[in-house]
């Protein structure tokens, strides 16, 4: 057998085209949502060793390292919501004889169900914390 | 031939992306605002959080919140890291992504099991 030809590929292959570029910036919404995680995990250890322990979390959250942590998850998450559910219709195709939908109407529900669900999740999480007494 | 991990790493990936993209900004905004929110009596936050993971489904949300999430983004990041040719290894590098997803969820499982305070 010949030796196989192996493409040679500069580590800096994805700076020079823009799609690239975003699908980089897509993988890179990881990193910040890993440490919002292990954020959360922190959070339920806390709660674990009792009330006082977790108050305290919650007033760990005030730092501005967290609340910088918090704001660069948020830009990921809503980037990775916007770019993981243009891939939704790629992977789902509902394409048979006795069902068909367009790619654009599974995309469209996805984005409305994305919405709906975030939105909820927030209004949820004000109505029981202002219920409960918080401001 | 060798089976492959990567159906089931793919799996856990899907389902942590589906899960941040349907609730992923809300509970980023949900707790970036907590600690204002709860101000007014943090005890009774503690309170609302205590019976939310008291009740099994409650337990069954906050494990999936972590545990997808984690699966998804190590998914990400063992592949990025292949992308930026910082390229070691590949087991030692799948047992520290996958390994660590797994024993982290299994953490918080053990956690949210046995240590919640009734």
């Amino acid at each position: 057998m010949r030796k196989p030809y192996v493409q040679q590929q500069r580590a800096d292959w994805w700076l020079r085209n823009p799609s690239y570029r975003r699908y980089m910036l897509r993988e890179a919404t990881a990193l910040p949502l890993f440490l919002y995680t292990l954020l959360l995990m922190s959070g339920l250890y806390q709660f674990t060793h009792g009330e006082a322990a977790f108050l305290g979390w919650l007033e760990m959250l005030r730092s501005p390292w967290l609340l910088a942590l918090h704001g660069l998850a948020l830009a990921a998450a809503l980037f990775h919501a916007i770019t993981w559910i243009a891939l939704v219709p790629k992977i789902l195709v509902i394409d048979t004889d006795r069902l068909r939908v367009s790619p654009a109407t599974v995309k469209l529900a996805h984005q409305l169900g994305s919405v709906v669900c975030n939105i909820g999740l927030l209004l949820l999480t004000l109505l029981l914390l202002r219920a409960s007494g918080g401001t | 031939m060798r089976r492959s991990h990567e159906p089931i790493a793919w799996s856990l990936f899907g389902a942590g992306g589906m899960l941040l993209a349907f609730i992923g900004p809300g509970l980023v905004l949900s707790t970036a605002l907590l600690p204002w929110l709860a101000a007014g009596d943090p005890q009774v936050t503690y309170a609302t959080i205590g019976a939310l993971l008291a009740h099994p489904l409650g337990k069954l949300l906050a494990l999936a919140c972590i545990a997808l999430p984690l699966f998804h983004t190590l998914h990400r990041i063992y592949h990025g890291l292949h992308d930026l040719h910082l390229r070691a290894p590949r087991l030692p590098m799948q047992l520290l992504c996958y390994g660590g997803a797994t024993l982290l969820s299994a953490v918080t499982a053990w956690w949210l099991l046995t240590s919640i305070p009734a």
